[in-house]
This record gives structure tokens, C-alpha cells and sequence, in this order.
């Protein structure tokens, strides 16, 4: 019984991550209709601007994470608007091929710059636990999940009710309808996308803080990303805190009861089983 | 210009049928791999290219057939062609069974399932003890290079006369009706989900056949190498720089590509990958149609001709 609980605990945590793993992939594709296939090696990357602020500037990597996040929204806004603007309006497989060439352009970079080394973000509290009735909670996972969903709930409360974040769903629900308000797409697409990496920024950041790093770590994520977005739906940014949980509790749950080798094969699994069975999510609306 | 055509076709595949006579032993080994590139590309070319579907799962086909020679000739010791016959039922029962459900997914939501599915295919492989488990199966070597080179080039051969097939037949002119108006060829009476999943199953026959001569020349496989996710990478970039739904554009990009990344790779490896990725991204803002839409339209517009490509497709 012990051993269920600290496993449901152990994927709540781990969920929570997850949300923010896949908000900034479940944002550029509700808005920009783009799916970013470059999003785990976005996070990838901000992962390593973490560590390099950690082990250069010894900055603790959750005081660190606005400083990644900016440099990411910079890097997204020149993507969207030096690149990627250039092909919004091509066919929908273009955007998930070049996309895709993105990735491989980051993996390969990060092989050359970073090397292939294994890395680990661990400020001295990284070991440190609490234990609650006989459950072993490790604080740098429950910071890290606290976090994830904090900024999952902001950004939340941002696209609802500040002038921005209304200007970038009228965006995606009528771009011409926006663009007679007085929008300008080019503008918003790469504030939408910078958004994107921020958020993918800020997730590698904590993801460094809870699992090795390397240069390969992003098509897993893009994947579960994928997973997350579907299972919770595009609709809302509170549908990743769902679909992330879900996600989280299936795997620990394959990884007790079936096998660690499993819990890939579980998570994509549901995820090919809720496109083929509710494409709109668990909490989407129906078509 | 177009009367021309043929015998030059006719002309390179006799040169490279020859290949074997006159080229060393690395140029035979390199054609090995780029034909067996140019078929899985050409396998793309009809299920992403004529049919629309763009597949990021083909490289399970591909496993698959390698699986299929692997564990008749190890566990079974049969010999290599049911071997091949093997795979390709593993193969179209993939296609048949997942294609189903799967295909009737559009657009992202396509990619993404097949992609997953490509995902997965290593750890469920890797679990089941007839194909080795993650230690994988070594196969008895034959030694024989311009064997796999010839068969490589009959298989690409068979493969792209298909593809003229589709070009003009009831089938293909249905596929391509799929990809420019799914409703509207329901409308016309074609019965869509036979039709993809033929395609796909199709597609799944000619990456699997090339899975199968892969793994024998290896004489080596594990879960992660046939099952290798990059490959995916490779083909459709392949088919996309030649131009998507041609004949000819596919197996045109994969001898470019590849000759290109094996004389990067000399140098460096990771610049090789590093490569790809560049021309991809390069490849979709300046010349989305690939190469066989360029040399069409080239002679007429002149460099304007990717100047219009982002004047079409930007905001």
C-alpha cells in the first residue's frame, strides 16, 4: 500500500513537470497552428543555459530561470519572425518540416558545443527530503512541480485577462477578424512563439534540476509533449496539468507494475489510443 | 528534350548496374546504402507524396523487414528469401492493422500517431524474446557486396516502376485525389480508407524489402538500429528536396543527399546531421516543391523562382 502511494506520488510530481514540458508546444500549436517538432530540443537547450549559469555564475537554477526564459523568448521572437513567418501561410507539413529540420540542427549544435557528456543541475539541497506518513518526498522534485504548475496557472490567467493575451486568442480564433482590430500578426506570431520557447526554457531549466541532461534528451520530450497536448486537449492551458498528470501516473504506474521498459510503450500507447478514440482531447471540446 | 529521357534513364542504370565491374569496394558498399535510402524514400514518396499522408513512422516497416530476415534465418534457419517474404507479412500486417485506425487521423494528428508509433516500436521489440531481446540477432555473413548492391538497385527499380504504375492507373489517380480533396474524391466514389491503406501497405513492402537486404549485408541487428528513428529523418528529407509525388525527384535527392553527407562525414560526423538539418530548413522556405518543381520552372522565372516561394507563404 505504502509502495502504491509513494508510486502516485512519485507521478504527481512528476506530472506537474510535465505540464510545463508540453504548455509551450500546446500554445504555438493552438495559436500559430504550428506544431513545433523542435520543442524538446528547445527545452533541451534551456536546460543547458541553466546549467551554465549554475556552474558559471553558481546562480541557483529556480533563481535562474527568468534569465533562460528571456533568452529564450528572444531566441523564439528572431525565429518566428526571421523564419518561420516566412511559411505561416505554406501547408501544414512544411511548418512540421522545418520544424523538424530545426531539431536536428539543435541536436547536432549541441553535440558539437556542449559534447555528448551526461549533466546534472544539483544545487546543494538537491539530495535533501521530507517524508510525510512514510512517504519519501524529494523537495527539489516538489519545488520543481510546484513551479511547473504555478507558471502553468500564470500563463493560464495571462491568456484570459490581459489585453496581450486576448490579442494572441483572437489571433488564433480569426486572424483577419484580429488583424481589422488593429493586431499585427508578424509582431504577435513571434511574441506567440518567444512565449513558446520561454515556457520550454523555463521547463528545461527545472527538467535539469530533476533528470541528466544531454544533447539527445529532445525528441522524447517533443514526443511526451505530443501526448500531453492531445490527452489534455489545446483548449485551455489548464488541459496540460491533466494531461501531464495522466501522463506522469502512467508511467510510474507501467513502471512498478509492468516494467521500466514499459512506460514509454504505456504513454505513447494512450497517446495513439485518445487520437484515435477523442482527437480532441479528454477535455476538448467535440468537433 | 523529353524524347531524350528514357535512354538517359536506360544509360545511368546500365552504368549503374555496372558499378560492381569498374567501382572499388567502398563505392559499392556507399551504393548499397544509398539505394536502399532511395527505395525508403521512394516508399515514402507513395504514401506522403502521391497519397498526402506524410508518414514519420515508415522506419517501423523498415524494422520490421529487418526483423523478419532476422529471425527466419537465426531462430528459424530458413533461408534468406522467406526470410524477406517474412518481413514483408509483418510488414503490410502493420499496415493493415494500425494503418486502419491510424490513417483516419489528418494532418498533425497523422504524424504525430505515426511518429509515436515509431517511438514505441524499439521497447516492444527489445521485450520480445523470439527477436533477441535488446541484445538483438547476428546473422551468418555472406560476404558478398555486389550481390546486395544488384539486389538494392532491383528492388529501387521495382519500386519507382511502380510508382510510374501509380502514375497512371485507377489507384494512383485516386491516391492523388485523396491528397488534393479528401471529401471530394468520397465524393467521385473512391472508397478512401482501402485506398490509404493499400498505399500505406505498398509503402510498407518496399521499406521492408529494403529492411531485410540491410540486415543481412549488416549480418547484425539490435532494436535501436532497425528501428532507428533518424531514418525517418533521412527519407523524407530525401524525397522532399527531390520533390514529393514525381517519379524520379525521390531517388534524384537521396544520390545528391547522400553523396553530399558521406563526403561531409569524412570529416566530421556530427556535421554530417548538422547538414541535413540545414538543408531541410533551407530546402522548405526556398524550394517546398524540391528539386523536380525548380528544374520545371526555373528556366522561366529564373531566381524569382525562390523569391515567389516566400512571397507565397509569408505574413
Amino acid at each position: 500500500m505504502d509502495l502504491l502511494l509513494q508510486v502516485l506520488v512519485n507521478g504527481i510530481l512528476q506530472g506537474g513537470l510535465y505540464a510545463i514540458v508540453a504548455l509551450g508546444l500546446a500554445l504555438v500549436w493552438g495559436v500559430l497552428n504550428i506544431v513545433n517538432l523542435a520543442h524538446g530540443a528547445f527545452i533541451m537547450l534551456g536546460a543547458y543555459i541553466s546549467w551554465y549559469t549554475f556552474h558559471w555564475w553558481g546562480l541557483d537554477p529556480f533563481l535562474g530561470l527568468p534569465l533562460t526564459a528571456v533568452v529564450m523568448f528572444v531566441l523564439g521572437y528572431a525565429i518566428q519572425r526571421g523564419l518561420l513567418n516566412l511559411i505561416v501561410r505554406a501547408p501544414m507539413f512544411n511548418t512540421l518540416l522545418i520544424t523538424f529540420g530545426l531539431e536536428v540542427v539543435l541536436t547536432y549544435l549541441a553535440q558539437l558545443v556542449f559534447s555528448a557528456d551526461f549533466r546534472t543541475i544539483n544545487p546543494v539541497y538537491s539530495g535533501h527530503n521530507t517524508t510525510v506518513f512514510g512517504i519519501t518526498i524529494p523537495l527539489v522534485r516538489l519545488a520543481a512541480c510546484v513551479v511547473a504548475i504555478l507558471l502553468t496557472l500564470v500563463m493560464w490567467y495571462f491568456l484570459l485577462h490581459t489585453r496581450l493575451g486576448r490579442a494572441i486568442r483572437a489571433t488564433a480564433q480569426n486572424l483577419s477578424a484580429a488583424r481589422l482590430y488593429g493586431v499585427e500578426p508578424r509582431h504577435l506570431y513571434a511574441v506567440t512563439f518567444g512565449l513558446g520557447l520561454a515556457l520550454a526554457g523555463a521547463a528545461g531549466g527545472l527538467y535539469g534540476t530533476v533528470s541528466q541532461i544531454n544533447p539527445y534528451i529532445g525528441a522524447t520530450l517533443t514526443a511526451k509533449s505530443f501526448a500531453i497536448a492531445i490527452i489534455g486537449g489545446l483548449d485551455t492551458p489548464l488541459g496540460v496539468i491533466v494531461g501531464g498528470l495522466i501522463l506522469g501516473l502512467i508511467e510510474s504506474l507501467t513502471t512498478l507494475y509492468v516494467g521500466p521498459t514499459y512506460a514509454d510503450v504505456a504513454s505513447f500507447g494512450v497517446l495513439i489510443l485518445v487520437l484515435i478514440i477523442r482527437p480532441t482531447g479528454i477535455l476538448g471540446r467535440t468537433a | 528534350m523529353k524524347h531524350l529521357r528514357l535512354p538517359l534513364i536506360l544509360v545511368v542504370l546500365v552504368a549503374l548496374a555496372l558499378l560492381p565491374l569498374y567501382g572499388t569496394d567502398t563505392m559499392v558498399q556507399f551504393g548499397i546504402s544509398t539505394l536502399l535510402l532511395a527505395v525508403l524514400a521512394q516508399g515514402w514518396n507513395i504514401i506522403g507524396g502521391y497519397t498526402g499522408y506524410p508518414s514519420f513512422g515508415n522506419s517501423v516497416f523498415y524494422g520490421l523487414g529487418a526483423y523478419g530476415v532476422g529471425i527466419a534465418m537465426v531462430q528459424w534457419q530458413l533461408p534468406f528469401a522467406v526470410g524477406m517474404a517474412f518481413g514483408v507479412v509483418l510488414a503490410v500486417a502493420f499496415a493493415l492493422l494500425l494503418g486502419i485506425p491510424v490513417l483516419r487521423l489528418k494532418g498533425h494528428y497523422f504524424a504525430i500517431a505515426t511518429l509515436a508509433l515509431a517511438q514505441i516500436m524499439a521497447a516492444i521489440v527489445s521485450n520480445v524474446p523470439l527477436a533477441g531481446e535488446n541484445i538483438g540477432l547476428v546473422l551468418p555473413p555472406l560476404n558478398n557486396d555486389p550481390f546486395f548492391y544488384e539486389m538494392s538497385l532491383v528492388l529501387l527499380v521495382l519500386a519507382t516502376l511502380t510508382i510510374w504504375w501509380l502514375t497512371r492507373s485507377r489507384f494512383g489517380f485516386g491516391l492523388i485525389a485523396i491528397r488534393e480533396n479528401e471529401e471530394g474524391a468520397v465524393v467521385m466514389g473512391v472508397d478512401t480508407t482501402r485506398y490509404k491503406v493499400l498505399a500505406f501497405a505498398l509503402a510498407g513492402i518496399f521499406s521492408a524489402l529494403a529492411g531485410g537486404i540491410h540486415a543481412y549485408w549488416i549480418t547484425f541487428l539490435d532494436p535501436e538500429s532497425a528501428f532507428d528513428i533518424t531514418l525517418n529523418v533521412k527519407m523524407i528529407i530525401m524525397a522532399v528536396f527531390g520533390g514529393p509525388g514525381t517519379i524520379l525527384g525521390p531517388i534524384v535527392g537521396s544520390f545528391i543527399l547522400s553523396a553530399i553527407s558521406e563526403l561531409l562525414s569524412s570529416e566530421v560526423t556530427s556535421i554530417a546531421g548538422l547538414f541535413f538539418g540545414i538543408v531541410i530548413v533551407v530546402a522548405v522556405v526556398l524550394m517546398p516543391r524540391g528539386l523536380a518543381d525548380v528544374m520545371r520552372r526555373f528556366r522561366r522565372t529564373g531566381w524569382h523562382y525562390f523569391i515567389e516561394n516566400i512571397r507565397m507563404h509569408r505574413i
